[in-house]
């Protein structure tokens, strides 16, 4: 056990001590920090204003009017007022608290300046297909960005029938989304306007029908009730999964390098003479899942930061960090001693790539399941692949993250099978990794591995 | 003295290949033995076994007295054919981590890492990458690394294979130092000359089998020399009468000197006796048997083609040095 424990702490040692695996443990919260600080600025989305010249023909005589009210800029800032509250009622309470008026504003500035576009109305009667090549017309100072065709039935259905009709729009190539969504959005309310006034109906009295303002649902816990997080439900299960598979690939990598260098180094046959082929792997897996668990704490660590910070804590079972745990090592111990068996097998990092394939595919499995199985964590599939390894670990925990948990005993039915799978991979990896470790020349292929297995 | 290591009847197979088959071998405590045979013969399999890293198919080992290599471990010393360092780690650190892998106490390890690398004159080389260390330093770390636990049994597998001839020298300083110490010392090589110049025992493995299990003296006695050298004192002298002789079988010319092969049971004194009346000598010398001679000898008995035999005496002898000296 002494030398078994020696060959771990040197595995921790070298791996956490490593520039690259240093870089590569911070490299994901400055890449965050960096995109969330310096994001907005090197993508400078306050620079743009829509502005331009847009070009009506108006059939009815009773657009253009609103139009002009809808373009106006107190009206569009009103508008984006609205916007603004609606989202920040949609944030967790201590988003709101935190942003206040400041955050109103700060979405405000996000949205970029007012938009500057000057309405010109053209003759009821004008020719559309001679309009349009007013569009490809260069003009630096008034940039033509839209024609406008209202249709004759936009604001009053034809005679016997109930539908409205709309209107056609036409703009020059290349031109920006925002521009033209925030024509359309002020052709949107100009027409309702119309539409009202033309039925002799007041807008504000329209407006007042039409808002039903959209509130936020009160979640139920045992202990006690609090205001629903739209997409921590599905946030959850996506992050648990991610954690398992952060964890296994950065202990299962560095098991397959170290594994491969120590044999194309030549030093794996000097270790054969102090430690056990089966000391040495043992010594190997503790070591790197020591790493692994290091770097689960941190991201767990920085992700019930992030909950208590946002007042979320409460939506989180903390049970779910010990099942994690569970899974992880069951799904470490299955993926990093078959990866280990594999760098044993093979003589360089190129030739392992054939072997390493098999096993990536299973791993991003749960990644094309996620979704089905967060959204019906208890259909037959889901309960069925909770319990087929290697991927019930991951498909368990993601019905344990879900709305709806699974009983326990399926949790632990499922812990049981995920343990006999890791004895079995281990089992086949031990047999691998012994006779491997001396074998060089022409790498192996699954047939010799299993032939191997057998033999040993 | 307890038996360094015992084998009996030890068999193991790869496939449908024996790589070693029915071996039998006694090595005594303090013993220096070579385990000679050319490529292929089966010697790095025996090692392995002997270590535990591989298992026989049949048969049974003891090494120190107990039935695995596995338990006593922290007294053996081995030295693998295809040996390496972490190309990354200090030479300190990697001496001090194989010194703990081998049990010894933490205390005074730093001392003794230190002690050795001076031993070898790599004094101040401990804050070192091994990758920063020439080959030959290399090769001292590894012997370094096989030894700092001071074995009781030091097993090392083509030890000279790839050294140049300085290197060569200062390894086979380093084993006799060992043996010295008090080491039972089992080596195998591919090339005769270096168990020769160093054991007192050789076992001889041919295709998985042993031919040969002696000690040196016993073997240069038994295999008696048949082969005098012989260089008359006038060099235009004719040396047809010996010929006539009732002991000479053949001679042979070749790099300005005679060489005389005897019949079968000849005494060489009288036979020299008989020469030296025939023709003046300038010189005349009994060859000592070659290992190598007596090997092709043991494993040919007529199954072998005079191509073959040469392929092996090949085999036998150590091309790197020559290339060196040349």
């Amino acid at each position: 056990m002494k030398r078994v424990l020696l060959v771990a702490v040197r595995e921790f040692v070298v791996t956490v001590s490593n520039r690259a695996f240093i870089v590569g443990l911070l490299v994901m919260p400055v890449l965050i920090a960096t995109f969330a600080v310096l994001g907005p600025r090197l993508f400078n989305f306050r620079d743009f204003k829509v502005e331009g010249d847009v070009r009506i023909i108006d059939p009815t005589g009773l657009v253009v009017p609103q139009l002009r009210t809808a373009l106006d800029a107190r009206r569009i800032s009103a508008r984006r007022a609205e916007v603004t509250q609606r989202a920040l009622q949609n944030a967790p309470p201590v988003v709101r608290d935190l942003a206040g008026n400041r955050g109103s504003q700060a979405i405000q500035t996000a949205l970029g300046p007012v938009p500057e576009l000057r309405l010109e109305e053209l003759p009821r009667n004008a020719d559309i297909q001679k309009e349009k090549t007013w569009l490809l017309e260069n003009d630096e100072e008034h940039k033509h960005i839209a024609l406008i065709a209202i249709h004759p039935n936009a604001v009053l259905p034809a005679a016997g029938e109930l539908e409205y009709g709309t209107y056609d729009l036409f703009v020059p190539a290349n031109l920006d989304d925002r521009s033209d969504t925030e024509i359309q959005q002020s052709l949107r309310e100009a027409l309702i306007s119309a539409r009202g006034e033309a039925q002799s109906l007041n807008r504000e009295r329209i407006n007042a029908i039409i808002q039903v303002p959209r509130i936020r649902s009160v979640t139920v816990t045992a202990g006690d009730e609090r205001q629903t997080v739209r997409g921590f439900n599905i946030a959850l299960p996506v992050s648990v999964a991610a954690l398992l598979f952060i964890g296994v690939m950065t202990g299962g990598q560095a098991l397959l390098t170290s594994t491969v260098e120590e044999k194309s180094n030549r030093v794996i046959e000097v270790l054969l003479s102090a430690v056990s082929p089966m000391e040495l792997m043992a010594g190997k897996l503790i070591g790197q899942m020591a790493v692994s668990l290091l770097v689960l704490a941190l991201y767990i660590a920085m992700g019930l930061t992030v909950l208590t910070s946002l007042s979320m804590f409460g939506l989180f079972n903390p049970w779910l960090i010990l099942y994690v745990l569970i899974f992880f090592i069951i799904m470490y111990l299955v993926f990093g001693s078959l990866m280990m068996a594999v760098g044993a097998a093979v003589n360089e990092m190129r030739e392992a790539q054939g072997l390493m394939m098999p096993l990536m595919l299973i791993l991003m499995i749960p990644w094309i399941l996620w979704m089905p199985i967060s959204r019906n964590p208890n259909s037959l599939s889901s309960i069925g692949l909770s319990f087929l390894p290697p991927v019930n670990t991951f498909a368990m925990l993601l019905r344990m993250a879900s709305n709806a948990p699974p009983p326990w005993w399926q949790v632990w039915l499922s812990i049981a099978i995920g343990v006999g799978s890791a004895i079995g991979a281990i089992w086949f990896a031990a047999k691998v990794f012994r006779i491997g470790l001396l074998m060089y020349g022409k790498p192996p292929n699954f047939a010799t591995l299993i032939r191997w297995a057998r033999s040993a | 003295m307890e038996a360094a290591i015992v084998l009996k009847g030890v068999t193991k197979a790869f496939g449908r290949t024996k790589a070693v088959e029915n071996l039998d071998l006694t090595m005594p405590g303090g013993g220096l033995y070579g385990f000679i045979g050319p490529n292929g013969a089966g010697k790095t399999t025996s090692i392995r076994m002997i270590m535990s890293i591989l298992f026989p198919d049949s048969g049974e080992l003891s090494v120190l007295g107990y039935k695995s290599a596995m338990e006593a471990k922290d007294r053996i010393g081995y030295l693998p054919e295809e040996r390496g360092l972490y190309r990354k780690m200090h030479v300190g650190a990697f001496l001090s981590y194989m010194g703990k892998l081998k049990g010894v106490a933490d205390s005074g390890l730093q001392k003794r890492v230190e002690t050795a690398l001076e031993s070898v004159g790599l004094g101040g080389t401990a804050r070192k990458r091994c990758e920063e260390l020439s080959k030959g330093m290399m090769q001292k770390v590894q012997f370094l690394a096989a030894t700092i636990h001071k074995p009781d049994l030091l097993i090392l597998d083509e030890p000279f294979s790839g050294l140049d001839p300085v290197s060569s020298r200062l390894l086979r300083e380093l084993v006799l130092a060992e043996h010295k110490r008090g080491a039972a010392i089992l080596f195998s090589t591919h090339v005769m000359q270096h168990a020769e110049e160093i054991c007192d025992n050789v076992i001889m493995i041919h295709q998985g089998r042993k031919v040969l299990d002696e000690r040196i003296n016993t073997i240069r006695r038994q295999y008696d020399p048949r082969r005098i050298q012989f260089d008359p004192l006038d060099a235009g002298a004719d040396i047809s009468p010996l010929r006539g002789l009732p002991d000479v079988e053949r001679i042979d010319f070749s790099e300005g000197s005679y060489e005389i092969l005897l019949r079968e049971g000849a005494d060489p004194a009288n036979a020299m006796s008989r020469i030296v009346q025939t023709v003046t000598p300038a010189r005349i010398e009994v060859s000592r048997p070659q290992l190598e001679d007596v090997f092709i000898k043991l494993v040919s008995g007529g199954e072998y083609s005079s191509e073959s035999l040469e392929q092996l005496r090949a085999g036998l002898t150590d091309n790197t040095a020559k290339a060196a000296a040349i």
